[in-house]
C-alpha cells in the first residue's frame, strides 16, 4: 500500500536486457522464409539459436491421448495466432520492439480450424499431422443408461456453450532470469503460482540440472491458474540467461495477455436428461467438446477440462444413471489453460440450466427440483456415479438457506416487471467444489507430474520468533497469514513473531504449488505439522527449564506456562543456540527445527459445496442485465479466517459475473482473436457487480487436518449458471431462453427476438403504423 | 507494448501547429490530451513520425461569449467542464455529458477539441455537439479559421472533415433558453465504456432549436429531422412514434438488432425529455 | 531526446528523456518509484493512476517528455498524507487487497473521491471508482473501506479553481452549411454481403455497394472493361505494375491516426460474357505487422432497358493487430467507406463526372484521376 511490493517488472538489475517477442499474425500456416535484420543479427534469436533447448512435451498416462511438441519458438509452422516466432533483446522494451518490426517472416497459410465442429470435420486440415485427427483425446463413460432413457417420462435436450475467455491478472505474466556466477546457478524470478514444478519444467527444457536452476517467485499480482503454467516465453528467457549469463526480463504486456495468453472455458454441452414425472433425475446422456487450442500445457495436459467436465457433471445431485462423451479437440487457438474453477463454471452452467429445464417441463419451481435431486445429509459421505467421494455436508439445506436468503416467496408474490418495465426474474446454482483433492485423482487424469505429500519447515529461532517456509506460493490469496495463524495454532508463538517464506525453491521445501484450492488443505496440514512437531520440542526444552514433566506445559499469552511459573520462547530459543550447557543429555538432537510433509489421509478430496442465488433485471429493449441481489451460502468446513474465506468467495464471485455477462475472447473465422484491448474484452468493475451477502456453514471434513476444505475457486463456478437460470426466469413471459455465455445484451436481444411471434407480423405491424 | 518513436515539438501558437502539421508529409498527429491517441501509439497502430503537442499553445483555451454563442477553446478538459469551471450555456447538458465520459483520471487530461479531432463514433462529445448544431472552428494555413457544421464533421470511424495541417480552436455552442429541454441517453455495458447507441434530444423553442440526434453509430452520427420536426409540432410522445422508421431510413447499413437498438437510445431520450418537459 | 524537468514526491528531478518515453516508465525505470504499476497501457485498468498538477491522471497514456514543468505525486509520495494514512488502515480493516497490484491505483483515485467528492452514495462510489479495475476481491472490501473514509466528509470540488475570463464573442453568425454525408439519391446501396472465398481459403467480410447508371449495360461494360482505367477506382490503390494480370502495387487504408500501406501482389481479370471483372490480392504492412487478403469484384447488370446498375463487392481478410482491434465493426465501416467510394469512383469513370471530394487517405486518387478523366473525356 506504501509502493513497496515487488513484481516482476520491479526489479532493477544491473546490465538487464529485455525481451520482446515477434508473434505470428496467422492461425495457421508453414514459415516459408525467416531472416533477420543484419544490423541487429545478435539480438534477434529464432528456434534454430536456441541451441539444446527442448519443446514442452506433456505426457499422459490416460491411454489414446495424443502428445503435442510446443515449440518455445516456432520451427516450420505456427498454430495460432500470437505465437512466439522470434524473439529480439534489448536494453529498453520500446527498443527489443523496434527491433521486432525488423524481423521478416514469411507466411503460407493453412486452413484453420477455428471451432471444435471445424477440427471434427471429415477430413479436416490436421494441427499435428502425425495425430491423424485433430482430438488430444476422446473419453466415453456409460454406467448404462439405455433401458432408463426408454421408460423415463420427462426428458429434455439442451445445448448450451460458454464463450473463449482470459484470465486477466493484474499483473501479467513475467519472467526475469539471471546467473548467479558464485552459486552457479541460473536464478529465475517468475511470475509463478507454482515455482518448484516450474523448476521441473525448465530443468526438462532446457536440459539443466535441477540443483542448478532456482526459481524465486517475487511477489505474484494474482494468478487465477495462468501462472501454474510454464509457458514458452519463460524458458526462452531463461535460455537467454543461461547461455548469455546476463539478466533478462520479459513482461507479459495485455495485449499479449488477451490474443496469446491462455485460454479458458471454451465448452460445449449438449446433453439429454431424464427424469420421474416429479423431476427427480433418471438419468443424464451428455457430449462434452472443449476447444482446447493448438498445444497442450505443461503440466496440466490437454484433457484435464474435459476429464473434469466428464466426472463432475453430475454435480451435487443423486444420478442413477450417466453416459457422456467428451472431445478435446486441437484448434488453431492459444493453449487452453485451468482457469479458476477449471471445467466446473462450465459443468455447473450446464447442469443447473439443466435442473431448471427439468422443473419446466414437470411445473415446479426449480429450487424444489433441486432440493429433491440434491445428495441429502442422511447418505454422507457419498460416492456418486463417477466415483466422487462426497465427504461431508448438507447440500439442500444450504440451498434451502439461499432460496430465503433470496426471499424467493416474496418475489413471487410480487410483480414481474419493475416500473422501468425491465423483467424480473430469479436463479440458483448448487455445486460442489472438489478441493485439494490429492495424488490418486491427479494420476487418475493423467498428468506427468502428480502430487504427494506437501512439505512445510518450521523453526524456532534463538530470540524465539517462528520461521515457517513452504513450497507453496502467494499470489494474493492470503496465505501468509493463514499458515501463519496455523503455525500460531500449534506453538502459541505471538502472530506479529512468525514470519513465512513461500515459493523459493533455494529455501523452501518442496511443493507443487498454488492451485486447485488445495493451499490451505495441502500446506496448511504441512505447517500444522511442523509446528505441531516442533512445538513439542519446544515443550520439551521449557519443561526441563522449569524443571517439570512436558506434560504440564502449556501456551499461553505469548509465554510457556507450568502452572504459574513460565519463560518466553526467546529463554528456550535461547538454550537450544546458544546455552546448549542448560539443556539436558536426553535433548532431541533434532532441534527446534522440523520439515513434515501432508496430504489427507483420504485424498479424493473434500467437496466444499454451495449455492448461489441471484435477483436481477432484464432490460427487454438493451438486452442489458442488472444484478439486483447476490446470496451465497457456503460451506468450506473449518474457516481459518472468515475475513479470508469471503475475500476468495467474493473475488471468485465477480470473475463468475465476468464470465456470466462480459468476459469473451470472440475468434473470426480465420481464428484472428477480435479483442486485444480492455475496451473490446470487458472486466467487470464496482458498477457491475453486486454487494454480495454471503451466509456461513462450517461442516467439517473426516478427511482433512482440522476439518478444512478448499475455497480458492468456489467463488467462481457458480454465478454463470445462477445468471443463466435468473436470464430466463425473467424472460419466461416473453418464452425466450438463453442458453450461452456470456450473456451479453446483444445475445439477449437476439434470444428475445427469436422467441417474437415472428418476424413477419413484426414487420406488418410496422408498415401499418 | 511501447509506442515507435517519433519526435515531439511543442507548438507555442495554433498558427505555428499548423505550419509543423503542414512541413510533416502527412506524417504528424497532433498531440492535447492523448487519452485516445496515446493508447493507439502505445499499440503501435498508429506511428506517427512527428506528435505536435498544443496544450500550451496559445489560442487552444479561450472563451467567448455573448447572448447566443458560447464559444469554448478546445483545450479545455472533460473534468473542468464536468466540474462547471467554465459556464455551461447549454443549462447542463454539457457538464452531464462531460460527466460521463470514461474516468475521472482520463476527463482530466483528456480535451474537447480532442475528442472531436478523434472522431471515434461513439464519443460523447461527437453526438452531443452535432445535436446542438454547434459550429467546430479549426485553424489551418489561411487567415481565417475554418468553420465545420458539428453535425456534418464526422464523416466515418476516425474520419473528419479536418484537413492534415488543420488544428481545432473552438466549438461554438448555441447557448440554449431558460425554455430549453434536453436529453442524452447512452446504452453501454459498463460504466465509462464507449457507447453501443446514443440518443440525443434537444429542443428549444425559443431559440429555434430542435434537434433529434442517434449517435455511436460506427461510423457519423445521423440527426433525425422528421422525428426532431414531429417532437417540435406534437410533442416526445407522437415523436417516439416514428424514430424508428427514421433511423432504419437514415442508418440503412445498420443491421436491424443495431437499428433497433438506436431506436430505443432515441426513444429512451424523447421520454426523458417529456419527463423533464412535464415537470 | 527531450530534456524535462519536473517536481516528483516533493524533489525536483531532471533527465533526458525519449519523446515515447511514459511517465509510468520514466517514474519506474528511472525514479524507481516501482509503485505506479503498468497493468494494461490502454488507459484502462487504472494501476498507473499518480496525482499530475493535483489531479488525478493516466501514467501509462501521458508522456514524461509532456510533463515539463508538472507536479507528480505517486503512491511513494504520500506517507504524510492523513487523508491517505486513513485509507491505508481502512484498506487493511477491510480487506480490500488481496495481491495487492491494483492497490497503489486504487488509492490514488480513492484519495481523489474521498477528497474531492466526500460522502457519496454508494452507487456514485461505484461509478467513480469504475475507473480502476481489481480482479481479486470483486470491490467489496474496496468499496466498505473508501465508504469507511468518505463517511461525513464534504465535498470540496472547484477549490483549485482560477477565475476564468470570458472575451466577448466576435466570431461569425452564420453556420456552415452542414454536409451532411447521406446516402443521396436512392440509386444507391450497399449491404453486407455474402462473404466470398478469397484465394481458396474460406472466411472474410464482405460489403456490397450498387450505382445506378444512366446507360445501357453494354455502353457501361465497354468502360469498365478497361482494368487500366477501373483498377485506379480503388480508394488509396497505387499501381507499380501491371502486366497481363499480374498486378504489384499498394493499398493504402487510414482508420484515423492509424495508417497501414498494404504492399503486395493482386491477380486481376474479367470475364465479358457476364460483364463482371475482379481483382484479389494480399498484402502487408511492413510497420505493424498486419497483412489483408482481399478482392473487388464489380460487374454490370441491366436494369430496365437504359439504365445499369454497377454492382461493386469488396471482400476482406485482416490478420495482425488491425485485425485484433475491431471496436464494434470499426473496420467495417471503413470498408464500407472505400466500397462507396469504388462505385462513385466507377460512376465517375462512366459518367465523365469529377468524383466527389475525398481525402487522400480514402482516396489517393488525385493524380490517377486526372489520367482517368483525360483518357475518359477524349473516349467520349
Amino acid at each position: 500500500m506504501r509502493g513497496r511490493g515487488r513484481f516482476v517488472g520491479d526489479i532493477h538489475m544491473p546490465g538487464l536486457r529485455e525481451v520482446a517477442f515477434l508473434r505470428s499474425p496467422a492461425a495457421h500456416a508453414k514459415i516459408s522464409s525467416k531472416a533477420k535484420s543484419p544490423d541487429h543479427a545478435v539480438d534477434t534469436f529464432f528456434s534454430e539459436d536456441l541451441i539444446g533447448v527442448s519443446p514442452i512435451v506433456t505426457r499422459s498416462s490416460i491411454p489414446g491421448y495424443k502428445v503435442s511438441q510446443y515449440p518455445i519458438l516456432a520451427t516450420d509452422r505456427v498454430r495460432f495466432v500470437g505465437e512466439p516466432v522470434a524473439m529480439c533483446v534489448a536494453k529498453s522494451r520500446a527498443i527489443a520492439e523496434d527491433l521486432i518490426e525488423q524481423v521478416e517472416i514469411g507466411y503460407d497459410d493453412l486452413p484453420v480450424i477455428a471451432s471444435c465442429a471445424g477440427g471434427r470435420r471429415e477430413n479436416a486440415e490436421l494441427l499435428h499431422p502425425e495425430w491423424g485427427d485433430n482430438l488430444f483425446l476422446e473419453t466415453f463413460f456409460d454406467s448404462g443408461v439405455d433401458e432408463v432413457i426408454a421408460k423415463a417420462p420427462i426428458s429434455v435436450e439442451l445445448e448450451m456453450t460458454c464463450a473463449r475467455q482470459t484470465m486477466h491478472p493484474m499483473e501479467g505474466k513475467g519472467v526475469l532470469a539471471w546467473w548467479d556466477d558464485r552459486a552457479d546457478q541460473l536464478v529465475v524470478h517468475t511470475s509463478t503460482q507454482v515455482p518448484h514444478m516450474i523448476r521441473a519444467g525448465l530443468a526438462e527444457c532446457l536440459g539443466i540440472a535441477q540443483a542448478q536452476i532456482r526459481v524465486a517467485p517475487p511477489d505474484v499480482g494474482g494468478g487465477f491458474g495462468y501462472k501454474c503454467l510454464l509457458q514458452p516465453e519463460e524458458v526462452a528467457v531463461a535460455w537467454l540467461a543461461a547461455t548469455f549469463k546476463k539478466p533478462f526480463r520479459w513482461t507479459e504486456d495485455r495485449r499479449e495477455h488477451l490474443v496469446a495468453g491462455a485460454n479458458a472455458r471454451q465448452h460445449e454441452y449438449h446433453v439429454k436428461a431424464y427424469a420421474d414425472a416429479q423431476g427427480r433425475l433418471l438419468a443424464l446422456d451428455a457430449e462434452v467438446s472443449v476447444d482446447t487450442g493448438a498445444y497442450s500445457v505443461w503440466p496440466f495436459t490437454a484433457c484435464l477440462e474435459a476429464a473434469q467436465a466428464g466426472g463432475n457433471l453430475p454435480g451435487p445431485y443423486h444420478l442413477p444413471a450417466y453416459r457422456c462423451r467428451t472431445y478435446s479437440v486441437a484448434t488453431n487457438k492459444p493453449p487452453f489453460a485451468p482457469y479458476r474453477g477449471v471445467a466446473r463454471p462450465g459443468v455447473c452452467f450446464a447442469m443447473e440450466q439443466v435442473i431448471d429445464a427439468i422443473a419446466q417441463k414437470v411445473g415446479r419451481e426449480a429450487w424444489e427440483v433441486r432440493r429433491d435431486n440434491l445428495v441429502p445429509a442422511s447418505a454422507m459421505p457419498y460416492t456418486n456415479i463417477t466415483n466422487k467421494h462426497y465427504d461431508s455436508g448438507d447440500y439442500p439445506e444450504a440451498l434451502v438457506a439461499a432460496k430465503d436468503m433470496i426471499g424467493l416467496e416474496a418475489f413471487r408474490a410480487g410483480a414481474k416487471r419493475d416500473d422501468r418495465g425491465r423483467y424480473l426474474g430469479i436463479g440458483f446454482a448448487s455445486f460442489t467444489e472438489q478441493s485439494a483433492h490429492g495424488t490418486k485423482v491427479f494420476a487418475s487424469w493423467g498428468l506427468p507430474l502428480v502430487p504427494g505429500f506437501d512439505q512445510a519447515h518450521v523453526k524456532l529461532t534463538p530470540d524465539g520468533a517462528l520461521e515457517v517456509a513452504a513450497g507453496i506460493h502467494t499470489i494474493g490469496q492470503g496465505l501468509e497469514t493463514t499458515l501463519a495463524q496455523i503455525a500460531h495454532e500449534q506453538t502459541g508463538v505471538p502472530l506479529k513473531h512468525i514470519r513465512v517464506t513461500l515459493g523459493d525453491t533455494a529455501t523452501t521445501p518442496f511443493s507443487t504449488g498454488a492451485y486447485a484450492s488445495r493451499g490451505i488443505v495441502m500446506s496448511g496440514g504441512a505447517v500444522s505439522r511442523a509446528a505441531e512437531v516442533v512445538a513439542g520440542r519446544i515443550k520439551s526444552i521449557a519443561a526441563h527449564l522449569l524443571q517439570v514433566e512436558p506434560a504440564a506445559v502449556g501456551f499461553a499469552e505469548g509465554r510457556i506456562f507450568a502452572a504459574n511459573a513460565s519463560v518466553t520462547y526467546e529463554d528456550v530459543g535461547r538454550a537450544w543456540y546458544l546455552r546448549p550447557d542448560q539443556l539436558p543429555e536426553t535433548v532431541n538432537t533434532a532441534g527446534l527445527e522440523a520439515t513434515e510433509g501432508y496430504k489427507p489421509e483420504v485424498d479424493t478430496g473434500v467437496f466444499s459445496y454451495a449455492t448461489h442465488a441471484v435477483r436481477l433485471a432484464v432490460d427487454p429493449e438493451t438486452g442489458l442485465v442488472e444484478i439486483l441481489d447476490y446470496a451465497i451460502v457456503e460451506d468450506c468446513g473449518r474457516m481459518v479466517n472468515p475475513m479470508i474465506v469471503e475475500g476468495q468467495t467474493y473475488g471468485g464471485a465477480a470473475q463468475g459475473i465476468g464470465t456470466a455477462l462480459f468476459e469473451e475472447s470472440p475468434y473470426d473465422d480465420n481464428a484472428q482473436p477480435l479483442a486485444s484491448t480492455l475496451l473490446d474484452y470487458i472486466l467487470p468493475g464496482p458498477t457491475e457487480l453486486p454487494t454480495f451477502r454471503i451466509d456461513h456453514r462450517e461442516t467439517l471434513s473426516p478427511y482433512s487436518a482440522h476439518g478444512i476444505k478448499g475455497v480458492g475457486e468456489g467463488g467462481a463456478i457458480a454465478p454463470p449458471a445462477a445468471i443463466v437460470n435468473a436470464i430466463n426466469d425473467a424472460l419466461s413471459p416473453l418464452n425466450a431462453t438463453i442458453r450461452q455465455v456470456p450473456a451479453s445484451p446483444q445475445r439477449i436481444r437476439e434470444a428475445i427476438r427469436r422467441a417474437r411471434p415472428s418476424q413477419a407480423t413484426e414487420s406488418r405491424r410496422d408498415v401499418a403504423r | 507494448m511501447k509506442s515507435s518513436a517519433f519526435e515531439l515539438k511543442h507548438a507555442r501558437t495554433l498558427g505555428e501547429a499548423t505550419e509543423l502539421l503542414a512541413g510533416a508529409d502527412g506524417n504528424a498527429k497532433v498531440l492535447a490530451g492523448g487519452q485516445s491517441l496515446v493508447p493507439m501509439l502505445n499499440l503501435r497502430l498508429a506511428r506517427p513520425k512527428l506528435l505536435v503537442d498544443i496544450k500550451r499553445a496559445s489560442g487552444f483555451r479561450e472563451l467567448a461569449a455573448d447572448d447566443k454563442v458560447f464559444s469554448i477553446g478546445a483545450g479545455w478538459t472533460h473534468a473542468e467542464i464536468e466540474d462547471g469551471v467554465l459556464e455551461d450555456p447549454t443549462r447542463g447538458l454539457l457538464r452531464s455529458v462531460a460527466h460521463g465520459i470514461a474516468y475521472r483520471a482520463v476527463r482530466n487530461r483528456g480535451t474537447m477539441g480532442g475528442s472531436l479531432a478523434h472522431a471515434d463514433p461513439a464519443a460523447d462529445w461527437v453526438s452531443t455537439l452535432a445535436a446542438l448544431g454547434a459550429v467546430i472552428v479549426a485553424q489551418g494555413g489561411e487567415e481565417q479559421p475554418k468553420r465545420y457544421a458539428a453535425e456534418s464533421f464526422v464523416d466515418g470511424a476516425f474520419s473528419t472533415k479536418l484537413g492534415e495541417s488543420e488544428v481545432i480552436a473552438a466549438i461554438e455552442v448555441p447557448r440554449l433558453s431558460a425554455d430549453a429541454s434536453w436529453a442524452y441517453q447512452k446504452i453501454c455495458r459498463k460504466t465509462g465504456e464507449f457507447a453501443n447507441a446514443i440518443g440525443v434530444a434537444v429542443l428549444d423553442q425559443k431559440a429555434g432549436i430542435k434537434r433529434v440526434l442517434a449517435g455511436a453509430t460506427s461510423g457519423s452520427p445521423a440527426l433525425l429531422p422528421e422525428t426532431a420536426a414531429r417532437l417540435a409540432e406534437a410533442g416526445p410522445g407522437a415523436a417516439c412514434e416514428i424514430a424508428a422508421e427514421e433511423i432504419r431510413r437514415v442508418l440503412p447499413n445498420l443491421d436491424i438488432d443495431t437499428q433497433e437498438l438506436h431506436a430505443v437510445a432515441v426513444r429512451r431520450a424523447l421520454a426523458t425529455l417529456g419527463g423533464r418537459q412535464g415537470r | 531526446m527531450t530534456q524535462v524537468s519536473m517536481t516528483v514526491n516533493g524533489g525536483g528531478v531532471a533527465a533526458d528523456v525519449e519523446p515515447r518515453t511514459l511517465l509510468a516508465d520514466f517514474l519506474r525505470s528511472e525514479l524507481h518509484l516501482t509503485g505506479t504499476h503498468l497493468g494494461c497501457e490502454q488507459g484502462v485498468c487504472g494501476a498507473c493512476t499518480v496525482v499530475l498538477d493535483g489531479r488525478i491522471q493516466r501514467s501509462c497514456i501521458t508522456f514524461a517528455a509532456d510533463c515539463n514543468g508538472a507536479d507528480v505525486t505517486t503512491i511513494e509520495g504520500f506517507d504524510d498524507d492523513p487523508t491517505m494514512q486513513e485509507l491505508r488502515e481502512a484498506f487493511s480493516e477491510c480487506h480490500a487487497l488481496q495481491c495487492g497490484f491494483c492497490t497503489p491505483g486504487m488509492l490514488t483515485t480513492a484519495r481523489d473521491i474521498v477528497l474531492r467528492l466526500g460522502d457519496i452514495d454508494e452507487r456514485a462510489l461505484r461509478e467513480e471508482l469504475s475507473g480502476n479495475l481489481c480482479r481479486c476481491t470483486g470491490y467489496v472490501g474496496i468499496v466498505a473501506a473508501v465508504k469507511k473514509v468518505a463517511a461525513g466528509r464534504k465535498p470540496n470540488v472547484a477549490a483549485a479553481v482560477a477565475p476564468v475570463t470570458v472575451s466577448r464573442f466576435e466570431g461569425s453568425r452564420s453556420r456552415p452549411a452542414s454536409l451532411l454525408a447521406t446516402n443521396g439519391p436512392v440509386t444507391r446501396s450497399s449491404a453486407a454481403a455474402k462473404a466470398a472465398p478469397i484465394g481458396g481459403s474460406a472466411g472474410g467480410t464482405s460489403i456490397e455497394e450498387r450505382v445506378r447508371v444512366a446507360a445501357p449495360p453494354e455502353q457501361v461494360w465497354s468502360i469498365l472493361s478497361d482494368l487500366k482505367r477501373v483498377v485506379p477506382c480503388v480508394p488509396g490503390a497505387e499501381i507499380t505494375s501491371l502486366d497481363g494480370e499480374d498486378l504489384v502495387g499498394k493499398v493504402r487504408i487510414s482508420l484515423g491516426p492509424i495508417k497501414v500501406a498494404f504492399n503486395g501482389q493482386a491477380k486481376v481479370g474479367m470475364d465479358s460474357s457476364k460483364r463482371e471483372g475482379w481483382l484479389t490480392g494480399r498484402g502487408r504492412d511492413s510497420g505493424q505487422g498486419s497483412s489483408a487478403a482481399g478482392s473487388a469484384r464489380w460487374s454490370v447488370i441491366a436494369d430496365g432497358p437504359s439504365a445499369s446498375l454497377i454492382a461493386v463487392t469488396l471482400t476482406w481478410k485482416l490478420s495482425g493487430p488491425l485485425a485484433q482491434f475491431n471496436r464494434a465493426g470499426l473496420v467495417q465501416d471503413v470498408v464500407r467507406r472505400l466500397a462507396t467510394a469504388f462505385a462513385e469512383n466507377l460512376e465517375a469513370s462512366i459518367t465523365g463526372a469529377a468524383p466527389p471530394r475525398r481525402k487522400t487517405t480514402l482516396g489517393g486518387l488525385g493524380l490517377i484521376w486526372s489520367v482517368i478523366k483525360a483518357r475518359l473525356f477524349s473516349r467520349q
